[in-house]
Protein backbone atom coordinates (compact mmCIF):
# COMPACT_ATOMS: atom_id res chain seq x y z
CA UNK A 1 0.00 0.00 0.00
CA UNK A 2 2.83 2.38 0.87
CA UNK A 3 4.31 1.76 -2.58
CA UNK A 4 1.01 2.68 -4.24
CA UNK A 5 0.83 5.88 -2.19
CA UNK A 6 4.38 6.86 -3.16
CA UNK A 7 3.58 6.09 -6.80
CA UNK A 8 0.40 8.18 -6.75
CA UNK A 9 2.29 11.04 -5.07
CA UNK A 10 4.87 10.96 -7.88
CA UNK A 11 2.17 10.86 -10.56
CA UNK A 12 0.41 13.82 -8.88
CA UNK A 13 3.65 15.78 -8.83
CA UNK A 14 4.15 15.00 -12.54
CA UNK A 15 0.59 16.11 -13.38
CA UNK A 16 1.15 19.28 -11.35
CA UNK A 17 4.31 20.12 -13.30
CA UNK A 18 2.65 19.18 -16.57
CA UNK A 19 -0.27 21.55 -15.88
CA UNK A 20 2.18 24.26 -14.86
CA UNK A 21 4.51 24.14 -17.86
CA UNK A 22 2.40 22.73 -20.70
CA UNK A 23 -0.86 24.71 -20.49
CA UNK A 24 -2.31 26.23 -23.69
CA UNK A 25 1.20 27.57 -24.46
CA UNK A 26 3.94 25.06 -23.53
CA UNK A 27 7.01 26.48 -21.78
CA UNK A 28 10.29 24.85 -20.96
CA UNK A 29 11.21 25.02 -17.27
CA UNK A 30 14.90 25.08 -18.23
CA UNK A 31 14.86 27.95 -20.66
CA UNK A 32 12.36 30.64 -19.66
CA UNK A 33 12.27 34.27 -20.70
CA UNK A 34 11.42 37.00 -18.19
CA UNK A 35 7.83 37.19 -19.42
CA UNK A 36 7.45 33.42 -19.25
CA UNK A 37 8.73 33.45 -15.67
CA UNK A 38 6.22 36.14 -14.86
CA UNK A 39 3.40 34.11 -16.45
CA UNK A 40 4.42 30.99 -14.54
CA UNK A 41 4.70 32.68 -11.14
CA UNK A 42 1.90 35.23 -11.34
CA UNK A 43 -0.73 33.38 -13.35
CA UNK A 44 -0.13 29.68 -13.77
CA UNK A 45 1.37 28.68 -10.42
CA UNK A 46 -1.43 30.23 -8.30
CA UNK A 47 -4.01 28.71 -10.64
CA UNK A 48 -2.49 25.23 -10.58
CA UNK A 49 -2.10 25.47 -6.79
CA UNK A 50 -5.76 26.48 -6.40
CA UNK A 51 -6.78 23.53 -8.64
CA UNK A 52 -4.61 21.20 -6.59
CA UNK A 53 -5.88 22.39 -3.19
CA UNK A 54 -9.53 22.51 -4.25
CA UNK A 55 -9.33 19.07 -5.83
CA UNK A 56 -7.59 17.67 -2.76
CA UNK A 57 -10.23 19.15 -0.45
CA UNK A 58 -13.11 17.81 -2.54
CA UNK A 59 -11.59 14.34 -3.00
CA UNK A 60 -10.78 13.93 0.69
CA UNK A 61 -14.15 15.39 1.77
CA UNK A 62 -15.98 12.96 -0.50
CA UNK A 63 -14.14 9.99 1.00
CA UNK A 64 -14.92 11.17 4.55
CA UNK A 65 -18.56 12.02 3.83
CA UNK A 66 -19.36 8.74 2.11
CA UNK A 67 -18.08 7.15 5.33
CA UNK A 68 -19.81 9.29 7.95
CA UNK A 69 -23.09 9.40 6.05
CA UNK A 70 -22.71 5.69 5.18
CA UNK A 71 -23.87 6.50 1.68
CA UNK A 72 -21.81 5.76 -1.45
CA UNK A 73 -23.54 8.55 -3.37
CA UNK A 74 -22.66 11.31 -0.89
CA UNK A 75 -20.37 14.13 -1.97
CA UNK A 76 -19.28 17.40 -0.34
CA UNK A 77 -22.03 19.33 -2.09
CA UNK A 78 -24.86 17.10 -0.90
CA UNK A 79 -24.78 18.82 2.49
CA UNK A 80 -26.00 22.10 1.00
CA UNK A 81 -22.76 23.81 2.04
CA UNK A 82 -21.90 24.72 -1.54
CA UNK A 83 -25.42 26.00 -2.23
CA UNK A 84 -25.07 28.32 0.75
CA UNK A 85 -21.73 29.51 -0.59
CA UNK A 86 -23.17 29.98 -4.08
CA UNK A 87 -26.02 32.07 -2.70
CA UNK A 88 -23.82 34.52 -0.81
CA UNK A 89 -21.12 34.61 -3.52
CA UNK A 90 -23.72 35.31 -6.23
CA UNK A 91 -25.21 38.00 -4.01
CA UNK A 92 -21.77 39.62 -3.81
CA UNK A 93 -21.17 39.36 -7.57
CA UNK A 94 -24.64 40.61 -8.58
CA UNK A 95 -24.70 43.53 -6.16
CA UNK A 96 -21.09 44.40 -7.01
CA UNK A 97 -20.04 44.39 -3.37
CA UNK A 98 -16.34 45.16 -3.00
CA UNK A 99 -16.05 45.75 0.72
CA UNK A 100 -12.89 43.63 1.01
CA UNK A 101 -11.50 44.11 -2.48
CA UNK A 102 -10.38 40.87 -4.09
CA UNK A 103 -11.34 38.97 -0.93
CA UNK A 104 -15.02 39.96 -1.12
CA UNK A 105 -16.41 37.03 -3.14
CA UNK A 106 -14.23 34.32 -1.53
CA UNK A 107 -15.06 35.68 1.91
CA UNK A 108 -18.79 35.83 1.15
CA UNK A 109 -18.64 32.28 -0.21
CA UNK A 110 -16.84 31.10 2.92
CA UNK A 111 -19.36 32.82 5.19
CA UNK A 112 -22.27 31.37 3.19
CA UNK A 113 -20.73 27.89 3.36
CA UNK A 114 -20.16 28.09 7.11
CA UNK A 115 -23.68 29.40 7.79
CA UNK A 116 -25.18 26.66 5.60
CA UNK A 117 -23.00 24.08 7.41
CA UNK A 118 -24.25 25.33 10.79
CA UNK A 119 -27.87 25.12 9.58
CA UNK A 120 -27.43 21.58 8.25
CA UNK A 121 -25.56 20.57 11.40
CA UNK A 122 -28.30 21.98 13.63
CA UNK A 123 -30.99 20.14 11.70
CA UNK A 124 -29.01 16.91 11.63
CA UNK A 125 -28.49 17.05 15.41
CA UNK A 126 -30.60 14.94 17.73
CA UNK A 127 -29.99 13.51 21.21
CA UNK A 128 -26.44 14.81 21.51
CA UNK A 129 -25.10 13.82 18.09
CA UNK A 130 -25.38 13.97 14.32
CA UNK A 131 -27.63 11.40 12.68
CA UNK A 132 -26.43 10.46 9.18
CA UNK A 133 -29.90 10.28 7.62
CA UNK A 134 -30.96 13.57 9.18
CA UNK A 135 -27.76 15.31 7.99
CA UNK A 136 -28.30 14.00 4.49
CA UNK A 137 -31.95 15.00 4.29
CA UNK A 138 -31.28 18.39 5.93
CA UNK A 139 -28.48 18.99 3.39
CA UNK A 140 -30.65 18.08 0.43
CA UNK A 141 -33.62 20.12 1.74
CA UNK A 142 -31.59 23.23 2.56
CA UNK A 143 -29.69 22.85 -0.72
CA UNK A 144 -33.00 23.19 -2.58
CA UNK A 145 -33.93 26.24 -0.52
CA UNK A 146 -30.59 27.96 -1.16
CA UNK A 147 -30.71 27.08 -4.85
CA UNK A 148 -34.15 28.56 -5.29
CA UNK A 149 -33.08 31.78 -3.53
CA UNK A 150 -30.04 31.82 -5.81
CA UNK A 151 -32.29 31.52 -8.88
CA UNK A 152 -34.34 34.40 -7.56
CA UNK A 153 -31.24 36.59 -7.29
CA UNK A 154 -29.99 35.54 -10.73
CA UNK A 155 -33.35 36.12 -12.39
CA UNK A 156 -33.31 39.80 -11.48
CA UNK A 157 -29.67 40.50 -12.33
CA UNK A 158 -28.05 42.06 -15.42
CA UNK A 159 -26.58 39.86 -18.18
CA UNK A 160 -22.90 40.68 -17.53
CA UNK A 161 -23.13 39.95 -13.85
CA UNK A 162 -25.22 36.88 -14.57
CA UNK A 163 -22.45 35.43 -16.74
CA UNK A 164 -19.83 36.16 -14.08
CA UNK A 165 -21.98 34.48 -11.42
CA UNK A 166 -22.67 31.49 -13.68
CA UNK A 167 -18.94 31.06 -14.35
CA UNK A 168 -18.24 31.15 -10.63
CA UNK A 169 -20.87 28.51 -10.00
CA UNK A 170 -19.19 26.10 -12.39
CA UNK A 171 -15.77 26.60 -10.87
CA UNK A 172 -14.00 29.70 -12.06
CA UNK A 173 -10.32 29.14 -11.45
CA UNK A 174 -9.36 32.27 -13.34
CA UNK A 175 -9.91 34.10 -10.06
CA UNK A 176 -6.90 32.29 -8.57
CA UNK A 177 -4.70 34.80 -6.80
CA UNK A 178 -1.72 34.44 -4.49
CA UNK A 179 -3.38 36.54 -1.80
CA UNK A 180 -6.16 34.05 -1.01
CA UNK A 181 -4.15 30.83 -1.42
CA UNK A 182 -2.64 30.77 2.13
CA UNK A 183 -6.09 31.05 3.74
CA UNK A 184 -7.52 28.24 1.63
CA UNK A 185 -4.42 26.14 2.19
CA UNK A 186 -4.62 26.43 6.01
CA UNK A 187 -8.21 25.15 6.15
CA UNK A 188 -7.67 22.42 3.57
CA UNK A 189 -4.40 21.16 5.04
CA UNK A 190 -5.91 21.16 8.54
CA UNK A 191 -9.04 19.38 7.28
CA UNK A 192 -7.05 16.65 5.54
CA UNK A 193 -4.76 16.24 8.57
CA UNK A 194 -7.72 15.92 10.98
CA UNK A 195 -9.51 13.48 8.64
CA UNK A 196 -6.37 11.36 8.36
CA UNK A 197 -5.92 11.32 12.12
CA UNK A 198 -9.50 10.06 12.41
CA UNK A 199 -9.24 7.49 9.62
CA UNK A 200 -9.60 4.47 11.93
CA UNK A 201 -12.64 6.02 13.58
CA UNK A 202 -14.12 6.64 10.13
CA UNK A 203 -13.66 2.97 9.21
CA UNK A 204 -15.37 1.97 12.44
CA UNK A 205 -18.24 4.44 11.89
CA UNK A 206 -18.93 2.72 8.58
CA UNK A 207 -19.82 -0.44 10.51
CA UNK A 208 -22.49 1.42 12.48
CA UNK A 209 -22.42 3.35 15.73
CA UNK A 210 -22.78 0.36 18.07
CA UNK A 211 -19.79 -1.44 16.57
CA UNK A 212 -17.74 1.77 16.47
CA UNK A 213 -18.46 2.12 20.19
CA UNK A 214 -17.48 -1.49 20.80
CA UNK A 215 -14.18 -0.89 18.98
CA UNK A 216 -13.32 1.93 21.38
CA UNK A 217 -14.62 5.09 19.69
CA UNK A 218 -17.21 7.66 20.66
CA UNK A 219 -19.33 7.69 17.46
CA UNK A 220 -20.99 11.02 18.18
CA UNK A 221 -17.72 12.81 18.93
CA UNK A 222 -15.88 11.31 15.95
CA UNK A 223 -18.71 12.13 13.54
CA UNK A 224 -18.85 15.70 14.88
CA UNK A 225 -15.11 16.28 14.38
CA UNK A 226 -15.18 14.76 10.89
CA UNK A 227 -18.24 16.81 9.91
CA UNK A 228 -16.56 20.04 11.03
CA UNK A 229 -13.34 19.22 9.15
CA UNK A 230 -15.26 18.33 5.97
CA UNK A 231 -17.40 21.47 6.31
CA UNK A 232 -14.36 23.73 6.60
CA UNK A 233 -12.52 22.00 3.76
CA UNK A 234 -15.55 22.34 1.48
CA UNK A 235 -16.06 25.98 2.49
CA UNK A 236 -12.39 26.77 1.81
CA UNK A 237 -12.52 24.96 -1.53
CA UNK A 238 -15.66 26.76 -2.70
CA UNK A 239 -14.25 30.12 -1.66
CA UNK A 240 -11.01 29.48 -3.59
CA UNK A 241 -12.61 28.88 -6.96
CA UNK A 242 -16.36 28.30 -6.89
CA UNK A 243 -18.20 25.04 -7.26
CA UNK A 244 -16.57 22.13 -9.03
CA UNK A 245 -18.90 19.17 -9.16
CA UNK A 246 -18.40 15.41 -9.21
CA UNK A 247 -14.83 15.29 -7.87
CA UNK A 248 -16.11 14.51 -4.39
CA UNK A 249 -18.31 11.73 -5.76
CA UNK A 250 -16.11 10.34 -8.50
CA UNK A 251 -12.69 10.28 -6.88
CA UNK A 252 -13.39 8.25 -3.69
CA UNK A 253 -14.97 5.47 -5.77
CA UNK A 254 -12.02 5.44 -8.15
CA UNK A 255 -9.73 5.53 -5.10
CA UNK A 256 -11.40 2.39 -3.74
CA UNK A 257 -10.49 0.49 -6.89
CA UNK A 258 -6.87 1.52 -6.47
CA UNK A 259 -6.31 1.57 -2.73
CA UNK A 260 -9.18 -0.38 -1.14
CA UNK A 261 -11.67 1.03 1.34
CA UNK A 262 -9.46 1.50 4.39
CA UNK A 263 -9.77 5.25 5.03
CA UNK A 264 -6.10 5.43 6.07
CA UNK A 265 -5.23 4.83 2.41
CA UNK A 266 -8.42 6.10 0.79
CA UNK A 267 -8.24 9.65 2.21
CA UNK A 268 -4.72 10.45 0.91
CA UNK A 269 -5.38 8.69 -2.41
CA UNK A 270 -8.67 10.59 -2.85
CA UNK A 271 -6.98 13.88 -1.96
CA UNK A 272 -4.19 13.32 -4.50
CA UNK A 273 -6.62 11.98 -7.10
CA UNK A 274 -8.91 14.98 -6.65
CA UNK A 275 -5.99 17.38 -7.00
CA UNK A 276 -4.82 15.62 -10.16
CA UNK A 277 -8.29 15.52 -11.74
CA UNK A 278 -8.91 19.22 -11.19
CA UNK A 279 -5.47 20.19 -12.54
CA UNK A 280 -6.19 18.13 -15.67
CA UNK A 281 -9.80 19.40 -15.97
CA UNK A 282 -8.61 23.01 -15.76
CA UNK A 283 -5.90 22.35 -18.31
CA UNK A 284 -8.50 20.88 -20.68
CA UNK A 285 -10.88 23.77 -19.96
CA UNK A 286 -8.19 26.31 -20.81
CA UNK A 287 -6.99 24.46 -23.92
CA UNK A 288 -9.90 23.00 -25.93
CA UNK A 289 -11.49 26.29 -27.02
CA UNK A 290 -8.50 28.55 -26.32
CA UNK A 291 -8.57 31.52 -25.90
CA UNK A 292 -12.11 30.96 -24.56
CA UNK A 293 -11.89 29.24 -21.17
CA UNK A 294 -14.39 26.60 -20.09
CA UNK A 295 -14.97 26.44 -16.32
CA UNK A 296 -13.23 23.40 -14.83
CA UNK A 297 -16.53 22.38 -13.20
CA UNK A 298 -18.05 21.77 -16.62
CA UNK A 299 -15.17 19.46 -17.57
CA UNK A 300 -15.41 17.49 -14.31
CA UNK A 301 -19.20 17.25 -14.74
CA UNK A 302 -18.86 15.98 -18.31
CA UNK A 303 -16.43 13.34 -17.06
CA UNK A 304 -18.31 12.72 -13.82
CA UNK A 305 -21.94 12.43 -14.93
CA UNK A 306 -21.48 9.29 -17.06
CA UNK A 307 -19.47 7.73 -14.23
CA UNK A 308 -22.23 8.60 -11.78
CA UNK A 309 -24.77 6.80 -13.99
CA UNK A 310 -22.45 3.82 -14.34
CA UNK A 311 -22.21 3.79 -10.54
CA UNK A 312 -25.97 3.55 -10.21
CA UNK A 313 -25.89 0.44 -12.36
CA UNK A 314 -23.31 -1.27 -10.18
CA UNK A 315 -24.96 -3.46 -7.61
CA UNK A 316 -21.99 -3.84 -5.27
CA UNK A 317 -21.35 -0.09 -4.95
CA UNK A 318 -24.82 0.46 -3.59
CA UNK A 319 -24.58 -2.59 -1.38
CA UNK A 320 -27.69 -4.09 -2.99
CA UNK B 1 -16.08 -8.33 60.65
CA UNK B 2 -17.37 -7.33 57.22
CA UNK B 3 -15.69 -8.72 54.12
CA UNK B 4 -15.00 -6.64 51.00
CA UNK B 5 -17.82 -6.91 48.44
CA UNK B 6 -17.14 -9.50 45.75
CA UNK B 7 -15.97 -8.01 42.47
CA UNK B 8 -17.60 -9.57 39.41
CA UNK B 9 -16.53 -9.27 35.81
CA UNK B 10 -19.90 -7.74 35.01
CA UNK B 11 -22.53 -6.78 37.55
CA UNK B 12 -26.08 -5.57 36.91
CA UNK B 13 -27.52 -4.14 40.09
CA UNK B 14 -31.22 -3.25 39.89
CA UNK B 15 -30.60 -1.73 36.45
CA UNK B 16 -33.38 0.05 34.61
CA UNK B 17 -33.64 1.71 31.24
CA UNK B 18 -36.30 3.43 29.19
CA UNK B 19 -36.33 4.61 25.57
CA UNK B 20 -39.39 6.70 26.39
CA UNK B 21 -39.43 8.67 29.67
CA UNK B 22 -42.87 7.44 30.64
CA UNK B 23 -42.42 3.79 29.69
CA UNK B 24 -39.68 1.86 31.50
CA UNK B 25 -38.37 -0.83 29.15
CA UNK B 26 -35.92 -2.62 31.44
CA UNK B 27 -36.77 -2.78 35.13
CA UNK B 28 -34.92 -4.01 38.20
CA UNK B 29 -32.52 -6.33 36.39
CA UNK B 30 -29.80 -7.81 38.62
CA UNK B 31 -27.32 -10.50 37.69
CA UNK B 32 -23.58 -10.95 37.52
CA UNK B 33 -21.11 -12.65 35.21
CA UNK B 34 -17.86 -14.15 36.39
CA UNK B 35 -14.68 -15.15 34.62
CA UNK B 36 -15.17 -18.01 32.19
CA UNK B 37 -18.97 -18.09 32.45
CA UNK B 38 -21.19 -18.66 29.40
CA UNK B 39 -24.59 -17.09 29.84
CA UNK B 40 -27.53 -17.48 27.50
CA UNK B 41 -30.09 -14.69 27.33
CA UNK B 42 -33.53 -15.97 26.43
CA UNK B 43 -36.76 -14.13 25.87
CA UNK B 44 -39.44 -13.45 23.28
CA UNK B 45 -38.95 -10.85 20.55
CA UNK B 46 -39.03 -7.38 22.08
CA UNK B 47 -38.48 -8.67 25.63
CA UNK B 48 -35.34 -6.56 26.08
CA UNK B 49 -32.46 -8.94 25.27
CA UNK B 50 -30.70 -6.52 22.93
CA UNK B 51 -31.21 -3.63 25.35
CA UNK B 52 -29.64 -5.63 28.19
CA UNK B 53 -26.64 -6.40 25.96
CA UNK B 54 -26.30 -2.73 25.04
CA UNK B 55 -26.43 -1.77 28.73
CA UNK B 56 -23.75 -4.38 29.40
CA UNK B 57 -21.62 -2.93 26.59
CA UNK B 58 -21.95 0.65 27.85
CA UNK B 59 -23.71 1.68 24.63
CA UNK B 60 -26.79 2.60 26.62
CA UNK B 61 -26.65 4.07 30.13
CA UNK B 62 -28.85 2.68 32.87
CA UNK B 63 -31.44 5.25 33.97
CA UNK B 64 -31.52 3.71 37.45
CA UNK B 65 -29.41 1.13 39.24
CA UNK B 66 -25.88 0.26 38.17
CA UNK B 67 -23.93 -1.69 35.58
CA UNK B 68 -20.36 -2.35 36.71
CA UNK B 69 -17.41 -3.81 34.85
CA UNK B 70 -14.78 -5.26 37.17
CA UNK B 71 -16.26 -3.31 40.09
CA UNK B 72 -16.28 0.09 38.40
CA UNK B 73 -19.26 1.80 36.72
CA UNK B 74 -18.99 0.98 33.03
CA UNK B 75 -19.33 4.66 32.07
CA UNK B 76 -16.18 5.48 34.05
CA UNK B 77 -13.99 3.57 31.56
CA UNK B 78 -12.28 5.32 28.67
CA UNK B 79 -13.52 4.09 25.28
CA UNK B 80 -10.33 2.23 24.39
CA UNK B 81 -9.88 0.75 27.86
CA UNK B 82 -13.43 -0.57 27.77
CA UNK B 83 -12.89 -1.96 24.24
CA UNK B 84 -10.01 -4.08 25.54
CA UNK B 85 -12.25 -5.60 28.22
CA UNK B 86 -15.48 -6.25 26.36
CA UNK B 87 -16.75 -6.40 22.81
CA UNK B 88 -20.28 -6.25 21.52
CA UNK B 89 -21.61 -7.68 18.27
CA UNK B 90 -25.07 -6.42 17.31
CA UNK B 91 -27.76 -8.57 15.78
CA UNK B 92 -28.12 -6.39 12.70
CA UNK B 93 -24.81 -6.20 10.87
CA UNK B 94 -24.24 -3.87 7.95
CA UNK B 95 -23.35 -6.16 5.09
CA UNK B 96 -23.16 -3.44 2.43
CA UNK B 97 -19.84 -2.15 3.72
CA UNK B 98 -17.05 -1.77 1.14
CA UNK B 99 -14.35 -3.64 3.11
CA UNK B 100 -12.64 -6.95 2.45
CA UNK B 101 -12.75 -9.75 5.03
CA UNK B 102 -9.19 -8.96 6.13
CA UNK B 103 -9.85 -5.20 6.39
CA UNK B 104 -12.93 -5.83 8.52
CA UNK B 105 -11.30 -8.41 10.79
CA UNK B 106 -8.24 -6.17 11.31
CA UNK B 107 -10.45 -3.48 12.82
CA UNK B 108 -10.54 -5.66 15.93
CA UNK B 109 -7.00 -4.38 16.56
CA UNK B 110 -8.06 -0.72 16.72
CA UNK B 111 -8.10 -0.44 20.54
CA UNK B 112 -4.45 -1.55 20.65
CA UNK B 113 -1.20 0.21 19.94
CA UNK B 114 0.73 -3.06 19.87
CA UNK B 115 -0.49 -6.36 18.47
CA UNK B 116 -2.24 -8.51 21.09
CA UNK B 117 -1.71 -12.28 21.27
CA UNK B 118 -3.89 -13.39 18.35
CA UNK B 119 -2.93 -12.68 14.73
CA UNK B 120 -5.26 -11.73 11.86
CA UNK B 121 -4.50 -15.11 10.26
CA UNK B 122 -5.45 -16.98 13.45
CA UNK B 123 -8.73 -15.08 13.71
CA UNK B 124 -9.60 -15.71 10.06
CA UNK B 125 -8.69 -19.37 10.42
CA UNK B 126 -10.84 -19.70 13.53
CA UNK B 127 -13.77 -18.08 11.72
CA UNK B 128 -13.24 -20.39 8.71
CA UNK B 129 -12.50 -17.51 6.35
CA UNK B 130 -8.79 -17.82 5.71
CA UNK B 131 -9.38 -18.68 2.05
CA UNK B 132 -11.63 -15.65 1.60
CA UNK B 133 -9.51 -13.03 3.33
CA UNK B 134 -9.33 -10.88 0.18
CA UNK B 135 -13.03 -11.16 -0.70
CA UNK B 136 -15.37 -8.20 -0.30
CA UNK B 137 -17.89 -8.54 2.51
CA UNK B 138 -20.75 -7.79 0.11
CA UNK B 139 -19.81 -10.83 -2.00
CA UNK B 140 -20.09 -13.31 0.91
CA UNK B 141 -23.05 -15.45 1.93
CA UNK B 142 -25.10 -14.41 4.98
CA UNK B 143 -23.29 -16.85 7.26
CA UNK B 144 -19.85 -15.85 5.98
CA UNK B 145 -20.61 -12.18 6.56
CA UNK B 146 -21.48 -12.93 10.17
CA UNK B 147 -18.33 -14.99 10.58
CA UNK B 148 -16.23 -12.12 9.22
CA UNK B 149 -17.59 -9.91 12.01
CA UNK B 150 -16.93 -12.71 14.48
CA UNK B 151 -13.28 -12.80 13.28
CA UNK B 152 -13.11 -9.07 14.12
CA UNK B 153 -14.55 -9.72 17.58
CA UNK B 154 -12.02 -12.51 18.17
CA UNK B 155 -9.17 -10.23 17.17
CA UNK B 156 -10.41 -7.57 19.58
CA UNK B 157 -9.38 -10.07 22.23
CA UNK B 158 -11.70 -8.85 24.99
CA UNK B 159 -12.41 -11.09 27.97
CA UNK B 160 -16.18 -10.55 27.82
CA UNK B 161 -18.12 -11.05 24.59
CA UNK B 162 -21.65 -9.71 24.22
CA UNK B 163 -23.17 -11.43 21.23
CA UNK B 164 -26.66 -10.55 20.03
CA UNK B 165 -28.06 -13.59 18.23
CA UNK B 166 -24.76 -14.51 16.52
CA UNK B 167 -26.19 -17.85 15.38
CA UNK B 168 -28.93 -16.27 13.27
CA UNK B 169 -28.48 -17.08 9.54
CA UNK B 170 -25.81 -19.65 10.29
CA UNK B 171 -26.03 -23.22 9.00
CA UNK B 172 -26.09 -25.83 11.75
CA UNK B 173 -22.45 -26.67 10.85
CA UNK B 174 -21.32 -23.13 11.61
CA UNK B 175 -23.58 -22.85 14.64
CA UNK B 176 -21.82 -25.88 16.10
CA UNK B 177 -18.41 -24.62 15.00
CA UNK B 178 -18.99 -21.20 16.52
CA UNK B 179 -20.06 -22.70 19.85
CA UNK B 180 -17.01 -24.99 19.76
CA UNK B 181 -14.76 -22.07 18.91
CA UNK B 182 -16.10 -20.04 21.81
CA UNK B 183 -15.67 -22.98 24.20
CA UNK B 184 -12.13 -23.40 22.91
CA UNK B 185 -11.46 -19.71 23.58
CA UNK B 186 -12.77 -20.17 27.11
CA UNK B 187 -10.29 -22.98 27.69
CA UNK B 188 -7.38 -21.05 26.22
CA UNK B 189 -8.11 -17.52 27.31
CA UNK B 190 -10.85 -17.81 29.93
CA UNK B 191 -13.34 -15.66 28.06
CA UNK B 192 -16.87 -15.10 29.31
CA UNK B 193 -19.89 -14.38 27.21
CA UNK B 194 -23.49 -13.35 27.21
CA UNK B 195 -25.33 -14.49 24.12
CA UNK B 196 -28.89 -13.60 23.18
CA UNK B 197 -30.44 -16.60 21.48
CA UNK B 198 -33.67 -18.30 20.55
CA UNK B 199 -32.82 -21.95 20.16
CA UNK B 200 -33.59 -23.97 23.28
CA UNK B 201 -31.26 -26.80 22.29
CA UNK B 202 -28.36 -24.36 22.00
CA UNK B 203 -29.41 -22.83 25.30
CA UNK B 204 -28.68 -26.17 26.96
CA UNK B 205 -24.98 -25.67 26.14
CA UNK B 206 -24.67 -22.68 28.47
CA UNK B 207 -23.60 -22.59 32.11
CA UNK B 208 -26.45 -20.36 33.06
CA UNK B 209 -29.57 -18.98 31.43
CA UNK B 210 -31.23 -15.66 32.08
CA UNK B 211 -34.83 -15.53 30.92
CA UNK B 212 -36.51 -12.16 30.53
CA UNK B 213 -40.00 -10.98 29.80
CA UNK B 214 -41.06 -7.39 29.21
CA UNK B 215 -37.77 -6.09 30.56
CA UNK B 216 -37.85 -8.04 33.82
CA UNK B 217 -35.93 -11.07 34.96
CA UNK B 218 -38.20 -14.08 34.84
CA UNK B 219 -35.73 -16.73 35.85
CA UNK B 220 -32.03 -17.40 36.13
CA UNK B 221 -29.97 -20.48 36.79
CA UNK B 222 -28.65 -23.68 35.26
CA UNK B 223 -30.45 -24.60 32.00
CA UNK B 224 -31.95 -27.82 33.32
CA UNK B 225 -33.51 -26.07 36.30
CA UNK B 226 -34.63 -22.95 34.44
CA UNK B 227 -36.16 -24.54 31.36
CA UNK B 228 -39.48 -25.71 32.72
CA UNK B 229 -42.81 -26.00 30.99
CA UNK B 230 -44.21 -23.26 33.24
CA UNK B 231 -41.37 -20.82 32.59
CA UNK B 232 -41.51 -21.31 28.81
CA UNK B 233 -45.25 -20.73 28.92
CA UNK B 234 -44.69 -17.53 30.88
CA UNK B 235 -41.77 -16.28 28.74
CA UNK B 236 -42.93 -17.22 25.24
CA UNK B 237 -46.64 -17.84 25.68
CA UNK B 238 -46.40 -21.39 24.29
CA UNK B 239 -47.63 -24.75 25.49
CA UNK B 240 -44.76 -27.24 25.18
CA UNK B 241 -43.60 -30.47 26.78
CA UNK B 242 -40.07 -30.71 28.12
CA UNK B 243 -38.60 -34.13 27.50
CA UNK B 244 -35.59 -35.22 29.53
CA UNK B 245 -33.54 -38.18 28.43
CA UNK B 246 -31.65 -40.48 30.75
CA UNK B 247 -28.43 -39.32 29.10
CA UNK B 248 -29.14 -35.82 30.39
CA UNK B 249 -30.40 -34.37 27.11
CA UNK B 250 -33.42 -32.13 27.09
CA UNK B 251 -35.68 -31.37 24.16
CA UNK B 252 -38.97 -29.69 23.58
CA UNK B 253 -42.04 -31.38 22.15
CA UNK B 254 -45.01 -29.52 20.78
Amino acid sequence: MKLKLVLITFISAAVFLFALFIGPEPMSPFNMSGIEKEIIFSIRLPRVLVSLFMGMALGASGAVLQGILRNPLADPYILGISSGAALTAAFGIITGLSLFGIFTVPLLAFIGAVIAGIFVGAMGWKRGGFWPERLLLAGVGLGFLFSSLLMLILSISSDAKLKRAALWMFGDLSLADWSIIPFGFIFIAAGIAVSLSKAKALNALMLGDDLAHSLGFSPKRERFILFISVGLMTAASVSLGGMVGFIGLLIPHTGRFIAGSDSRALIPVSALGGGMLLCIADLIGKSVLSPVELPAGIITAVLGAPYFLYLLRRRDVLGA
Amino acid sequence: MSSAPEVHMLDFNDAAFSYDKHMPFIRGVSFSVDNGEFIGLLGANGSGKSTILKLAGGILKASAGEVKLWGKPIASYGNRDRAKLLSYLPQMLDTGIPFTVRELASMGLYPYDIMPGISVEDALEAAGLKEKSGAHISSLSGGEKRRAYIAMTLLQGAGLLLLDEPLANLDIKYQIELIKLLKNLREKRGISLIMALHDINTAMQFDRLIVIKEGRLLGSGRPESVLTKELLKEAFDVEVEIKREDSGGVYIKY
